[in-house]
């Protein structure tokens, strides 16, 4: 536990004292709550339903862990491309060490982006007079860690395959695809054909869909339960795959 | 018991022999260092007695421990300070060392302690509190041997402690080196004959992964038939490229 606990705080550190980390982690979703929050002020009330408050802070919630992700790639790439991981393979440490030192922080730091982008969508909330459920965003928060683990899964497997120029450009593919395919945006539930068929195939999309329930406590099997348990399987299985293949990789490495 | 012995220990990659059939035994409290030029094997060498390569045959004892089979004994018991510098950017100096100590399972009170006893020993007070990626290459290098050193190993290994230094940094690093000999067992790997000459009890020349020569100064000195480490490592490349 103290090897896993020491390399984490180093981890935990190394973010921390990023500029970008900050910039991308907590400013870029914030710029987005209040953007679209103009926007949907803007035009109007019943055109656009996902920039309501109440939709569109569970979405950039989502947007912000997706950031995460990149930043275990990169983290993890960086690593691996200079000797300190090489380093570390010759000391006590073992494959588990190393890959819940690089699992726990970023899930500490996720949790507390989700609750600081709450805290800026329920300000934002009280400003435009449409006060967002406190309930509804501690269950929120609570509902968004699952998909918090699987953006992790998928930054440690990008982060272990592919080196530090490599693993941003795919996250930026997932990004991308997350914020299209996961109706952060747009209300993909009203598209239906084809579009709603390749949404129902990403699990972004019932990243959002499980968060927005949340937020509007509707626990129901459709809107809440099954998105959840759908995230909470993509969860495990990407953790589980990213820690074989840094194992499997610690080997190769070692081999 | 040996600090370190080699037997028959082969690497090959592909259709490359890196390291071949090495013998080698190196007493404990030596310092021991392994000369070649690039591609000879030394940092092969250095991976397998570390743990972070697999020999494809022969093997490997790190104070009587199977590099192969007790390989956390034998990770329990080293300290390495790879060619890059290896060390956490973003973490200060005395960050570095008490993860460092931490991951050896130091706890707390031992790892400040350890900690202050290494930044005494480098001279590293000044800069004790510098993020380690603001740090000049000399004092970088200093860091990197004192996080190999933090698990109180008993064979260090320091695989070109000084390339890339200037002149000034890499005398100031000769110092610190010269100040461990004795109290563990060291072995160095280096393309610098001075540093070599300077440093070693007992040096070790490699050719295309095989041990060339193998002695004291003057007893490889003996074996090229010439003065100078210099000058024998030259005239012993010459013969075994020949070879």
């Amino acid at each position: 536990m103290n090897r896993k606990m020491a390399f984490a705080s180093r981890n935990i550190k190394e973010l921390l004292r990023d500029p970008l980390g900050y910039i991308f982690c907590i400013g870029f979703p914030l710029i987005m709550l209040v953007l679209m929050t103009i926007i949907d002020q803007s035009i109007p009330k019943e055109s656009v339903k996902t920039f309501h408050i109440e939709n569109l802070a569970p979405g950039v919630a989502v947007f912000g862990q997706m950031f995460v992700m990149l930043f275990t790639a990169l983290n993890i790439s960086t690593d691996r491309g200079g000797t300190f991981l090489m380093r570390l393979y010759a000391t006590p440490m073992t494959a588990g060490d190393l890959t819940a030192g690089y699992i726990i922080p970023m899930l500490i730091v996720s949790v507390v982006q989700c609750i600081i982008t709450f805290i800026a969508a329920f300000i934002i909330s009280i400003i435009i007079g449409n006060t967002l459920s406190i309930a509804g965003m501690l269950v929120c928060i609570l509902t968004l860690i699952p998909s918090a683990l699987m953006f992790i899964g998928f930054g440690l497997i990008f982060g272990v395959l592919f080196n530090e120029k490599t693993s941003p450009g795919l996250c930026s593919i997932i990004i991308s695809l997350g914020g299209f395919f996961g109706g952060i945006w747009f209300d993909a539930q009203s598209t239906g054909g084809v579009m709603l068929k390749i949404c129902k195939c990403m699990p972004f999309f019932y990243c959002t869909k499980s968060a927005r329930s949340a937020m509007t406590l509707d626990f129901s099997g459709e809107a809440f339960l099954l998105p959840l348990v759908i995230v909470l399987v993509c969860a495990f299985a990407l953790t589980a795959l990213g820690c074989f293949t840094f194992s499997k990789k610690m080997r190769a490495d070692l081999g | 018991m040996l600090a370190v012995e080699t037997k028959k220990l082969t690497k090959n990659y592909k259709d490359l022999t890196a390291v071949d059939s090495l013998d080698l035994s190196v007493e404990q409290g030596e310092l021991f260092s392994l000369l070649g030029v690039n591609g000879a094997g030394k940092t092969t060498t250095v991976r397998m007695l570390c743990c972070l390569s697999q020999a494809t045959s022969g093997e490997a004892f790190v104070m009587g421990k199977s590099c192969k089979t007790e390989m956390p004994q034998v990770k329990s018991l080293i300290g390495i300070s790879p060619q890059d510098t290896a060390v956490a950017g973003r973490l200060t100096v005395e960050e570095n060392l008490i993860f460092m100590s931490r991951v050896y399972g130091f706890d707390p009170e031992k790892s400040k302690q350890r900690t202050q006893e290494l930044i005494g020993i480098f001279g590293m007070e000044k800069v004790r509190s510098k993020r380690a990626k603001t740090l000049s290459g000399g004092w970088k290098r200093k860091l990197s041997i004192a996080m190999a050193l933090i698990g109180e190993p008993k064979v260090l290994f320091l695989d070109e402690p000084t390339l890339g230094l200037d002149v000034l940094a890499r005398r100031e690093l000769w110092h610190a080196i010269e100040q461990l000999k004795g109290k563990m067992t060291i072995i160095l790997t280096t393309h610098y004959m001075e540093e070599a000459e300077q440093l070693s009890d007992r040096i070790a020349i490699m050719i295309e992964g095989r041990l060339a020569a193998l002695g004291t100064l003057s007893e490889i000195e003996q074996q090229a038939g010439t003065q100078g480490l210099e000058n024998s490592f030259v005239a012993i490349a010459e013969r075994g490229v020949q070879r």
